[in-house]
C-alpha cells in the first residue's frame, strides 16, 4: 500500500443560528485520487462533523445539485478532483451571489420564480391531438433549441453572472437560455408572450457581455449567447412596435 | 404547525409525481394539488435515466411483441393485464411528452426515433440522446409550471403517513429551509418517491434514492411486492457505480472479457452478432448479462485492475467519435471526465452495479394500494408490469403512463369522500412531530449514522448480490436486525432546525434499515432462481432452477413492529402468456418460432 | 417562528476576486480610450469653428510628444477593446449556420480580428494617399 495522501480542505461554514457570519474551516481529508470534492465533503460529514451541510444526489453532473466555489471558481463539486488541487490547500464556499442558508446550501427560492416567470412550457402554434401524432420537426428546426435543453438548472451561471450579484432581479442567464430555448422551438408559438419579460427591468438589458456564464456552464449551454440574442430581439421588437400599426407584439 | 389543505398529496416530484400531478390538474383544474418533494422537482433521480423509454412505434412492431418481451423478460412474474394496459397506453404517453416539447432524437424525416435495447424484439426505445430521463424529467417539470392548481412543496420531507377512519388522509412533512413540521391534509395521496437502490453500495444511484415512501405505506400496513428482485446493470463505473447506458450496447458496443473475447455467446445469447441484434449478446436482458459478468469473475476471466478490482471491457471504438458525440453525448463526457478514458479510443472497464428495485408498495392495476386513498406509482410501486426482471427502458414509460392513471384515480377518488376530521389529524401529525424530533435532539447514544449506514450497505451487497446462497442471506438478515438495534443508540452532530441533513439522512437510514430486511426476508423465502433472484444452494442445487409450481407467485412483506417483516405469497395473474423456458439468442429465436407454428 | 437567517455577502470589489473578471473591467475600461480619442477629434472640429489660428493652433498641439505619447497609448487601448470585443463577438450573435452546422467561435473571431485590421489598414493607405 502506498502512503495515504492528505489533502487540506477548507470550507465556508455558516449556521444561522449560531453564527453572525461565514467563517473558515480547515479539515485534513485522506483521499485516493478518484475522489471528487464532492466525495471529499462527504468523507468530512461522515467521519468528521456530521453537521457539514450541503445539497447533492446524482454525482453524475445530471442533476444540478452539487455546484460550489471552489477557490473561488463556480463548478458541480461531483465532477471536480481532489487530485487536481494536491498538494495545494482546497477551498470551498457557497455559489456566489445567493444568499447562504448554512454552509453550502444557498437559498434558491429567487432562482425558481424567475424560471417559473419565463413560461417554460410549449405554448403549442397549432394544436395537435395525440391522434395525430407526434409533431414532425426537421434536423434544422431541432438543431435551433436542442443546445439550450441541455440546462440543469446547476445556475453556476447565476453564480459566475456579476450582474446577478449586483441586481439580483436580473432574470439571468439560465432562465433567460430557457425562454430561448422555447421560443426556437418551431413548436412553440408563444415567443411574443414572452418578449415583455425579456425587454422588462429584469430583462436582458441587465447583461453587460461579461460572459463567465458560459464559461462555467457545465453542459456547455452557451447562456451568455442566448441572453445576448435576445438584446437583439427585444430591439428589433420596440421598433417594430412603431412601424407596425397594432402596435407589434406585446 | 402550519397546515395546508390539499385534495391529493403527491410525495415525490420526480417523473412520476409530476406526470400524476399534471393528469390531477387536467382532469379537474378545481382540485388542489400539493406536490411534495425532498429535493428540487428536476433533481428527482429520474434525471439520470439515460437509455430511453418504450412504447411501440415502428409499422413492423406491434403491442403483442412488447408485452411478450416483458412478459418473458419479467421470468413470468408480471401481472399479465397490466402489462397490457401498459403497453397500449405507451406511445400514447411518450407522445405526450412529444408534444410537451421532450426533445426526442429524431430521424432525417424528423419522426421521433427508436432505437434497440436489451431483451426487445423490435427497436421501440424512444430516446433523447443518452439523456432520456433528463429531458422527460425537465419538460415534466416545466410543464407543470402551466398549472396554478399544482402548488409545489419543494425540499419538504415526508416523514409520515396520516391514517383516519381506515384510510389515508394526508402527510407530515419537514420543511427543510427551517426544520419546522407542516401536515398537508389530503383525501387521498400518491407515492411517487422512487427505489431503494441505495441499500447497496455500488449503485447508479443518487444519494436521494432511499426508499422513503416504500417504508412509509409498508409501515401503515401495506404489502411491499417482489422486493428480493433487485436488478444489477451490467455496465457501471467501477467504485462509484455510474451507470453507462445498455445504449451503447443498443448502438452496437461490445462487452468483452480479458483476453478480448465476446463472453456473451458461452452464456446462451450466442451466435455470435457482428452487427447489434435484438434479443442477442449484448442485446440480451440485464439480470443474464450481470450473471454472466459473475460467472467470468467465477472463471478468472476478468481484467484485474489494481484500483477498480475485477472489470471487463465496454468497447465502443468501432463506432467512431462522430456517432459517439451525437448519440451518446453523456458517456462520451462522463467516460473522459471521470475515466479519463476517451471512449472513441480506449474500452471502458465496467461491471455489474445495483442499478433499480423491482418490487416496491404492492397496488392493483389502477395503482391503489390496500390502504384507502393511498396510491403509488414508478420505481416505489409494484403494479406488476417488471415481474423477476425489468426490461431497460420499460421504468421511464412506467411513469408516464401509471403517473397519468393515478392521476385520473386519485381525481375522481376525491370526489366521493368526506372531508376528514382536522383536529384529530393534527393530534396525530403533533405525536409524529415528538417521535421525530426526539430523534435529532437526543443526546448519550454512541453510534454515528454513517457507520450503520455502510454496514448495511456491505451486508445487503454480501448477500443479496447476483447470486445467493441461505447462508449469506441469513447473515445478511441477521446483520439488519442487529443494526436495526443499534440505530437506536445514535447520536446526531447536529442538533440545529436549518436545514438540519444530518436528522434527515437518519430518518433516511430508518426507512433504508426497513427495506433493506423486506429485500433480504424476501429473497431467504423464494426457494428458487428466477429473473434477477438467483440461487446456488438448496438440496441438490434445486434452487437454482426456476420452480412454477411453488414459486409462480408474489412474495409479499409485511410490517411486524420491532420484529422482521412477515413474508406471505400472492397469486400472479396470467391472461395470455403461459410460463415457458426463458430463452434468448438463437435459441430464443427458435422458440419464438415454435410458438408461431403452434398458434397457427 | 423559523430560524432561518440567510447571510448575503457583499459585492465590493467583486471584480478584483477572479481574473476573469479584471480581463473584463480592463476590456470595458479601454472603451474610455476610444471615448478619449473621439473627444480628441471633437475638440478639432470645436477649434476648426473658432478660426484658422484655433485650428493651426490645435494642429502643432497633436505634434507635442506628450500628444503623440497619448496617441500611442489610446491606439494600444483602442486595439486590445477591439480585439476583446471580438472574442465575445461569437456570444453576441445570432448562430452562422453554413452547410447545416454551426460555424465555431474562434472562426467568428478570427474573421472579424482579419475584417478589423483589414480596414484599418485600407483607411491607413486612403488617409496616407491623401496626405501626400
Amino acid at each position: 500500500m502506498s502512503e495515504q495522501k492528505i489533502i487540506e480542505i477548507e470550507v465556508l461554514r455558516y449556521n444561522p443560528e449560531t453564527d453572525q457570519e461565514p467563517h473558515l474551516e480547515l479539515f485534513k481529508v485522506p483521499f485516493t485520487d478518484d475522489m471528487s470534492v464532492l466525495q471529499g465533503a462527504q468523507y468530512i460529514k461522515d467521519n468528521f462533523d456530521g453537521s457539514l451541510t450541503f445539497r447533492w444526489s446524482c454525482r453524475m453532473a445530471i442533476c444540478g445539485s452539487c455546484g460550489m466555489m471552489i477557490n473561488g471558481i463556480p463548478k458541480l463539486s461531483c465532477e471536480t478532483f481532489l487530485r487536481d488541487y494536491y498538494p495545494n490547500r482546497i477551498r470551498i464556499e457557497a455559489m456566489s451571489n445567493f444568499p447562504i442558508e448554512k454552509d453550502l446550501v444557498v437559498d434558491l427560492s429567487g432562482f425558481i420564480e424567475k424560471l417559473e416567470s419565463i413560461k417554460p412550457y410549449i405554448i403549442p402554434r397549432e394544436p395537435r391531438t395525440l391522434e395525430q401524432g407526434e409533431y414532425i420537426q426537421s434536423p434544422e428546426e431541432f438543431n435551433k433549441y436542442i443546445q439550450f435543453t441541455s440546462c440543469i438548472n446547476c445556475t453556476l451561471c447565476y453564480a459566475a453572472c456579476p450582474q446577478v450579484g449586483l441586481n439580483p432581479d436580473f432574470i439571468g442567464p439560465g432562465a433567460m437560455a430557457l425562454l430561448h430555448r422555447y421560443n426556437m422551438d418551431s413548436r412553440d408559438g408563444g415567443a411574443a408572450q414572452r418578449m415583455e419579460l425579456v425587454a422588462s427591468e429584469e430583462g436582458v438589458y441587465n447583461c453587460s457581455a461579461v460572459a463567465y456564464c458560459s464559461e462555467v456552464c457545465p453542459k456547455h449551454v452557451d447562456p451568455a449567447s442566448a441572453v445576448n440574442i435576445n438584446k437583439a430581439n427585444a430591439a428589433k421588437d420596440y421598433f417594430l412596435r412603431f412601424l407596425s400599426p397594432k402596435g407589434g407584439s406585446k | 404547525m402550519e397546515i395546508f389543505k390539499a385534495d391529493v398529496v403527491i410525495v415525490g416530484g420526480g417523473g412520476a409525481g409530476l406526470r400524476a400531478a399534471i393528469a390531477v390538474a387536467e382532469s379537474d383544474p378545481s382540485l388542489t394539488i400539493a406536490l411534495v418533494s425532498k429535493v428540487y422537482p428536476m433533481r428527482s433521480h429520474t434525471v439520470a435515466a439515460e437509455g430511453g423509454a418504450a412504447g411501440v412505434k415502428k409499422p413492423t412492431d406491434n403491442l403483442d411483441y412488447h408485452f411478450h418481451d416483458t412478459v418473458g423478460g419479467g421470468d413470468w412474474l408480471c401481472e399479465q393485464d397490466v402489462v397490457e394496459y401498459f403497453v397500449k397506453q405507451a406511445p400514447v404517453e411518450l407522445t405526450q411528452l412529444e408534444h410537451w416539447g421532450c426533445p426526442w432524437s429524431r430521424t432525417e424525416d424528423g419522426h421521433v426515433n427508436v432505437r434497440a435495447f436489451g431483451g426487445m424484439k423490435i427497436e421501440r426505445t424512444w430516446f433523447a440522446a443518452d439523456k432520456s430521463g433528463f429531458h422527460i424529467l425537465h419538460t415534466l417539470f416545466q410543464t407543470s409550471i402551466k398549472y396554478p392548481s399544482i402548488k409545489r412543496f419543494d425540499e419538504h420531507f415526508c416523514i409520515d403517513l396520516l391514517e383516519e377512519d381506515g384510510r389515508c388522509q394526508g402527510i407530515v412533512a419537514i420543511a427543510m429551509g427551517t426544520g419546522e413540521l407542516m401536515m398537508i391534509e389530503g383525501k387521498s395521496v400518491i407515492i411517487a418517491t422512487g427505489g431503494a437502490g441505495r441499500v447497496f453500495r455500488e449503485s447508479t444511484l443518487g444519494g436521494i434514492v432511499t426508499g422513503d415512501g416504500m417504508a412509509l405505506a409498508y409501515r401503515h400496513g401495506v404489502a411491499l411486492r417482489d422486493m428480493e428482485f433487485v436488478q444489477y446493470h451490467p455496465t457501471c463505473m467501477p467504485i462509484t457505480g455510474l451507470l453507462f447506458t445498455e445504449a451503447c450496447r443498443g448502438e452496437g458496443g461490445y462487452l468483452v472479457n480479458k483476453d478480448g473475447y465476446r463472453y456473451l455467446q458461452d452464456y446462451g445469447l450466442g451466435p455470435l452478432q457482428d452487427q447489434p441484434k435484438n434479443k442477442y449478446m449484448e442485446l440480451g436482458p440485464r439480470d443474464r448479462l450481470s450473471q454472466a459478468f459473475w460467472y467470468e469473475q467465477q472463471k478468472g476471466r476478468t481484467i484485474e485492475h489494481p484500483i477498480l478490482g475485477s472489470v471487463v471491457h465496454l468497447d465502443l471504438r468501432h463506432l467512431g467519435e462522430a456517432r459517439l458525440r451525437e448519440r451518446l453525448p453523456l458517456i462520451y463526457e462522463m467516460a473522459e471526465t471521470f475515466m479519463g478514458i476517451d471512449p472513441a479510443k480506449e474500452m471502458i472497464p465496467v461491471r455489474a452495479g445495483v442499478h433499480y428495485t423491482m418490487g416496491g408498495i404492492k397496488v392493483d392495476g389502477k395503482c391503489a394500494a390496500s390502504l384507502p386513498g393511498l396510491y403509488a406509482i414508478g420505481e416505489c410501486s409494484s403494479v406488476g408490469i417488471h415481474g423477476a426482471n425489468r426490461l431497460g427502458s420499460n421504468s421511464l414509460t412506467e411513469i408516464v403512463v401509471f403517473g397519468k392513471l393515478a392521476g385520473d384515480e386519485a381525481a375522481n377518488y376525491v370526489k366521493s369522500v368526506a372531508p376528514g376530521n382536522s383536529a384529530s389529524l393534527l393530534k396525530q401529525a403533533e405525536a409524529i412531530e415528538q417521535r421525530v424530533t426526539a430523534l435529532k435532539t437526543k443526546t448519550g447514544g454512541t453510534e454515528r449514522i454513517s457507520v450503520i449506514r455502510k454496514e448495511m450497505a456491505k451486508s445487503m451487497e454480501d448477500g443479496c448480490g447476483i447470486f445467493r446462497k441461505e447462508e449469506s442471506m441469513q447473515a445478511t438478515c441477521d446483520k439488519l436486525a442487529e443494526l436495526r438495534e443499534r440505530f437506536k443508540n445514535i447520536n446526531l452532530d447536529d442538533k440545529s432546525s436549518v436545514w438540519n441533513t444530518d436528522w434527515l439522512m437518519a430518518i433516511e437510514l430508518d426507512y433504508q434499515l426497513d427495506v433493506a430486511q423486506t429485500m433480504a426476508h424476501s429473497a431467504i423465502n423464494r426457494k428458487e432462481s428466477r429473473g434477477a433472484h438467483q440461487r446456488l444452494d438448496g438440496p441438490d442445487e434445486a434452487y437454482k432452477q426456476r420452480d412454477d409450481v411453488n414459486f409462480l407467485k408474489h412474495s409479499e412483506a409485511y410490517y411486524v413492529p420491532g420484529s422482521a417483516p412477515r413474508i406471505a405469497f400472492g397469486d400472479v395473474k396470467i391472461t395470455k402468456s403461459q410460463p415457458e423456458v426463458r430463452v434468448y439468442g438463437a435459441a430464443g429465436e427458435k422458440a419464438d418460432a415454435e410458438r408461431k407454428a403452434s398458434h397457427v | 417562528m423559523s430560524k432561518r437567517k440567510p447571510y448575503v455577502r457583499s459585492m465590493d470589489g467583486w471584480w478584483k476576486k477572479n481574473p476573469y473578471f479584471v480581463e473584463y473591467m480592463i476590456h470595458e475600461s479601454t472603451a474610455l480610450f476610444v471615448a478619449a480619442y473621439v473627444f480628441i477629434l471633437l475638440v478639432g472640429v470645436v477649434r476648426l469653428g473658432q478660426g484658422e489660428a484655433a485650428w493651426n493652433a490645435w494642429l502643432e498641439a497633436l505634434k507635442s510628444p506628450l500628444s503623440v505619447v497619448c496617441h500611442l497609448v489610446l491606439l494600444a487601448g483602442a486595439v486590445y477593446h477591439t480585439y476583446s470585443w471580438f472574442k465575445i463577438l461569437p456570444i453576441t450573435m445570432p448562430p452562422v449556420i453554413v452547410g447545416g452546422k454551426k460555424l465555431a467561435p474562434e472562426v467568428l473571431t478570427g474573421t472579424a480580428l482579419v475584417v478589423a485590421a483589414a480596414a484599418g489598414l485600407a483607411l491607413l493607405a486612403l488617409v496616407w494617399r491623401i496626405a501626400l
